[in-house]
């Protein structure tokens, strides 16, 4: 299969003059107009952006979720822009992990067959060492025979890291991760996030419009009208604040 | 309110659809079944009508057997014609006979499908074109002409093609006498056609006729040789059928002998008889079709109550602008009324069509009517959509009212879509009605109430309605057990399939439940054809010892031989024993009994019927045997009166009494074959016994008896085994009949777990996003899906084993005293019951397996 080691490539995801157009003739939408962007290996990088800015189809597109109309984007060296489906299927169970903003958890399942789920639809067994070292960081060992409805928002969204986290992927992709979260919940979230990365060497790219996240991370990217207009390292929640609003507003 | 059902049905289409089609599927049975049986009546109706068209007034004897076979009567005096033909007004009158009689072709092979298919008739030939239905024509361009000596014969144009026969060659005929060979001298038609449904006629003069019907010359009865089944008379013109029917009555007198019809009435009468035979069918197949009906009232059910859970937030936005709860609740049943109506109004135009290709497949069968149109009563249709209408909207009132019950404030809330809680009630409830039903069952089984068959089914349905209402109960243990080792075997889909079937656990149980009832009846079929092909085997085994059975090819009834064929068979010096055997039936201790006739002095050696007191084998004319059952509930013994009526009252002697009877396999009642002839007037053996001689191996026996039937080419010789076969056979054709039947129920509840599955797919939208998001391939999707519809119909294959294993039991149980006297529960063949009902299961679940699979990941996550 094409899903070769990949540790070789500096970079763990890329877009390279990456299009999604909706629609045709005047009903033409460009959500990504060209874009070309990378991410490094072991870093947290936020995409930022007004509604409307194609911040969660870059996100879609890089994570194998959705296509791009014309362009490149590679996972490490594996170019998913011309994966079939069944391929794109088994890179984001072996080499993507995923946190949305809600209904991030399969209600049937218990929180600890929710975190294997991935390996456990490849057929695989997690790693014993690796599977404690994330339950105990993430303080989630008295709930793993709870279900979801038992658990609360914070607590979903700490299993929804687990699952990430667990069959120890090339990028973990999260689309608005604190969005359905408080306050406390959503810091305890982004210090777990940007611990991985520190710790533990992944890598994380995140969508988010909310500031404060975007400070946790190590860069953010501006998207507008399909566009990378700006970015910026090690931000702040108040400089994030100041660029947005030149951005759009 | 309405705008809103109507946009709400056509948004959905598919769940319209798959409702829909349940309810079509019934209806159109119910209509089909309906527009044939009228088809057919109306086509008969006219036949007869036609026969009887120049009748005016009709003479026939008083005294009759009436039994299931038909109605046997006793013949009538041949001098009363001339009298009635000196009548004022009579412009012709004419003596009737009809009689067995089976053609064969010069190769002599039997024309038509004796035993199997119509009739095979004899009749005298009536020359005058009023009262006689059959009209001479050319065959082949050779001119007919009536039969003018006694080896002269007038065929039916069908047999005339079927047979290969031309005017002026030869025919042999079968009747209770030797067979004979005429000359055919004339072809004609029953009015427009060939032949009336497929029956064969061979007409002959009435001398001939009366020859061959004659009633045998018994020790104490004078030969007969001038006797008519009737006399039927044209009047002149101008003269009313009541008027003439006086004038004959008249004449004939002997009221309490004879009576005098309108041509009308026996018309009337005729067509009636054939409306109650044709009942048996209609009712038959209606069964079936309320069986479909009654399963989906499960399937709508369960619908609609997942459509109201899925809707919760939206009636529950109507209920806070402002709808009431009547509205909210007419706005569900509205949708309901709709699809009744149009999945009733597809099911008669479906149930039409499906009637106009089984009319089309009977013509291909050689059964030939008339071509006339598809009969549509306007009564059909309106039961269809009555029944079909019905059926869907009561199904969705209880759904609906839950609708109703929906608080506005459950808009706001973030609710669970079901409850899944249960009341004890409910556990209850199911108890009570499944307790209920078991008694009706009994009570019909075994408390004996004339009307039992409607209590046995009544019990039946309200058994299966406290087992659904059971299921729920039931659905998440038992699921879970059934779930286990998929979950095991399938690793993460298998888990998440057996998951799903028990998250909604009234959900699987409605649609496990749908299936149950096919389930049950399948089950319940195989077990009572098991049953009684064991009762069969043990009762061949034990009371059989007549080496070869000579019977009709293809069994059933309607065929048989002239009492010669046996004569000739107990003559071979390679027989010891053999004797014709008839099978009849009379009036005794107020009702009608079954009744066989033999030889009683070659019985010995062909039955082991088990004699206990009198002299069986010297059984007079006038004496009857019974069997040790009937002595003790009638107090009989040897030598007492037992009053009987065949075709008239009287008083038979006890003879004899022996052990085995009909709970053995055999029969309760027996007279000898002389005191068979005295009594009936036909005197045709159904079968025919016999046991070889000392030294005789069984092939020379064959052989030699092989070389008699050349003259009969409707035998077949059978030995035990062979004849064991045979019986075993016909309850396997009888049995696969039902299984057809049936599969139409089984049917509607894979349909039952499609919809099901498709609304449950719905509902899951964003979890399968998120599924396929992290990794899951379509592959394993499916997979998940036809899992998940493996544990829901191993579920219900299971309530469905048990309730058709209770049903079985007890049906068996019941019928000890008719001869079914083993209880046998098919292990294999309740193994493919179920095999049968998961197939069913992951074949439904195929579809919806796809749309699930295709889900847009994008689409699904972000999903409301």
């Amino acid at each position: 299969m094409a899903i070769a080691e990949t540790i070789s490539s500096p970079l763990a995801a890329r877009a390279v003059t990456a299009s999604k157009i909706y629609g045709q003739d005047d009903n033409e939408v460009r959500a990504l107009d060209g874009i070309s962007v990378e991410f490094a290996r072991s870093r947290f990088t936020a995409i930022m952006g007004p509604s409307g800015s194609g911040k969660s189809t870059l996100l879609h597109c890089l994570a194998g979720l959705d296509r791009v109309t014309a362009g490149q984007v590679f996972l490490g060296d594996i170019e998913i822009s011309t994966c079939k489906e069944k391929q794109l299927t088994l890179i984001r169970r072996d080499r993507i992990g995923f946190v949305f903003q809600a209904y991030n958890l399969v209600p049937t399942l218990t929180a600890l067959e929710n975190m294997t789920l991935p390996m456990a639809l490849a057929g695989r067994k997690p790693d014993k060492e690796w599977f404690d070292s994330v339950v105990d960081m993430l303080h989630m060992r008295d709930r793993l025979a709870h279900r979801p409805s038992e658990l609360s928002g914070g607590q979903q969204q700490r299993v929804a890291v687990a699952r990430a986290l667990m069959s120890r992927p090339e990028v973990i992709f999260a689309d608005e991760p604190t969005g359905n979260l408080d306050s406390r919940s959503s810091t305890e979230i982004l210090t777990f996030m940007r611990g991985a990365v520190r710790s533990l060497d992944q890598t994380i790219v995140m969508v988010t419009h909310d500031p404060v996240a975007a400070s946790f991370s190590d860069r953010v990217v501006f998207l507008a009208d399909g566009k990378i207009v700006d970015e910026m390292s090690d931000p702040t929640s108040d400089g994030v604040l100041e660029r947005l609003k030149s951005l759009g507003n | 309110m309405f705008r809103l059902t109507w946009k709400g049905l056509l948004a959905h289409k598919l769940r319209f659809a798959l409702t829909a089609l349940s309810v079509m599927l019934g209806v159109s049975f119910l209509t089909g079944t309906n527009v044939l049986t009228d088809t057919i009546t109306k086509t008969f109706n006219e036949m007869f009508a036609n026969a009887y068209a120049g009748t005016d007034a009709y003479v026939r004897a008083r005294s009759k057997i009436d039994s299931q076979f038909g109605t046997q009567r006793a013949r009538i005096d041949g001098s009363l014609l001339p009298q009635i033909r000196t009548i004022d007004g009579v412009l012709d009158a004419q003596g009737t006979l009809a009689f067995y009689a089976q053609m064969a072709d010069s190769s002599g092979k039997p024309i038509g499908q004796p035993g199997r298919g119509a009739p095979t008739f004899g009749f005298n030939w009536v020359p005058d074109g009023k009262l006689s239905p059959w009209k001479l024509v050319s065959f082949k361009g050779v001119e007919s002409a009536a039969p003018a000596s006694d080896d002269e014969v007038v065929i039916d144009k069908a047999s005339a093609h079927l047979g290969n026969l031309k005017i002026g060659g030869k025919v042999r005929v079968l009747t209770q006498l030797a067979p004979k060979e005429y000359m055919v001298v004339g072809v004609a038609m029953f009015g427009t056609i060939d032949s009336p449904g497929g029956a064969s006629a061979v007409m002959m003069t009435t001398r001939e006729a009366q020859r061959i019907t004659a009633p045998p010359v018994a020790p104490d009865v004078p030969a007969q040789t001038n006797q008519f089944d009737a006399i039927a008379v044209a009047s002149r013109p101008g003269i009313s059928q009541e008027e003439m029917a006086l004038r004959v009555r008249d004449v004939v007198g002997e009221p309490a002998r004879y009576e005098v019809l309108t041509g009308a009435q026996v018309t009337a009468e005729t067509q009636s008889e054939i409306e109650k035979s044709l009942s048996f069918f209609r009712i038959g197949l209606t069964i079936f079709a309320y069986i479909a009906l009654f399963v989906s009232i499960f399937i709508i059910f369960n619908t609609f109550s997942i459509i109201v859970a899925q809707r919760l937030r939206e009636l529950a936005l109507l209920r806070a602008i402002g709808a009431s709860g009547r509205q909210v609740m007419f706005s569900v049943l509205g949708e309901a009324v709709l699809v009744g109506l149009f999945a009733s109004a597809a099911g008669v135009i479906g149930g039409i069509v499906v009637a106009a290709g089984l009319k089309a497949m009977l013509a291909g069968f050689g059964i030939d009517i008339p071509t006339g149109d598809v009969v549509v009563a306007r009564g059909t249709v309106l039961l269809a959509m009555v029944v079909g209408t019905l059926v869907t909207t009561l199904s969705a009132i209880l759904p609906a009212r839950r609708a109703s019950k929906i608080a506005p404030v459950a808009a706001m809330r973030d609710v669970a879509l079901e409850p899944n809680t249960r009341k004890a009630r409910w556990t209850i409830i199911g108890l009570v009605l499944t307790a209920l039903g078991t008694c009706a069952l009994f009570f019909g089984l075994f408390g004996g109430p004339s009307n039992g068959i409607a209590f046995v089914g009544l019990g039946a349905m309200v058994i299966f309605l406290g087992v659904a209402v059971l299921g729920p109960t039931l659905a998440r243990p038992v699921s879970k057990v059934l779930g286990w080792p998929v979950a095991r075997l399938r690793g993460i889909t298998g888990e998440l399939a057996r998951d799903n079937a028990v998250r909604n656990p009234r959900r699987t149980a409605l649609t496990a439940a749908a299936l149950m009832i096919g389930v049950a009846l399948v089950a319940l079929i195989t077990i009572f054809a098991a049953s009684t092909k064991a009762s069969v085997s043990v009762a061949v085994d034990r009371a059989f010892k007549a080496d070869y059975v000579i019977d009709a090819k293809g069994g059933g009834f309607g065929g048989g031989f002239s009492p010669e064929l046996a004569k000739r068979v107990a003559a071979l010096d390679e027989v010891s024993a053999a004797s014709g055997l008839r099978f009849g039936a009379f009036k005794v201790d107020g009702g009608t009994k079954f009744i066989v006739s033999a030889d009683p002095k070659a019985m010995g050696d062909l039955f082991d019927i088990d004699p206990v007191a009198g002299d069986f084998p010297a059984l007079g004319v006038n004496e009857i045997a019974i069997s040790t059952k009937i002595a003790k509930d009638l107090k009989l013994e040897v030598g007492s009166r037992l009053p009987v009526q065949f075709l008239t009252a009287e008083d038979m002697t006890v003879g004899a009494i022996y052990a085995a009877g009909q709970r053995e396999g055999l029969s309760d009642y027996f007279i000898s074959l002389e005191a068979f002839d005295k009594r009936y007037p036909e005197r045709i053996d159904n079968q025919v016994l016999a046991h070889l001689a000392e030294g005789v191996t069984p092939a020379a026996g064959k052989r030699a008896i092989n070389e008699v039937l050349i003259d009969y080419p409707t035998a077949e010789l059978q030995d035990q085994a062979e004849f064991k076969q045979s019986r075993l056979d016909q309850i396997n054709m009888f049995v696969n009949l039902i299984y057809a039947l049936l599969a139409l129920a089984v049917i509607i509840a894979g349909i039952g777990i499609a919809n099901t599955l498709a609304l449950s797919i719905v509902e899951r939208t964003r979890e399968l996003g998120l599924l396929r998001a992290i990794g899951m391939t379509r592959a394993q999707l499916r997979a998940a899906v036809r899992w998940e519809a493996v544990i829901i119909s191993l579920f219900g294959a299971a309530m469905g084993l048990v309730v058709g294993l209770f049903f079985g039991w007890a049906i068996v149980e019941a019928l000890k005293s008719e001869g079914i006297t083993e209880f046998v529960p098919p292990g294999p063949q309740l193994l493919v019951v179920v095999a049968i009902a998961v197939f069913v299961g992951v074949l439904f679940a195929l579809l919806p397996a796809r749309r699930a699979a295709r889900l847009d990941i994008l689409k699904a996550i972000e999903a409301e």
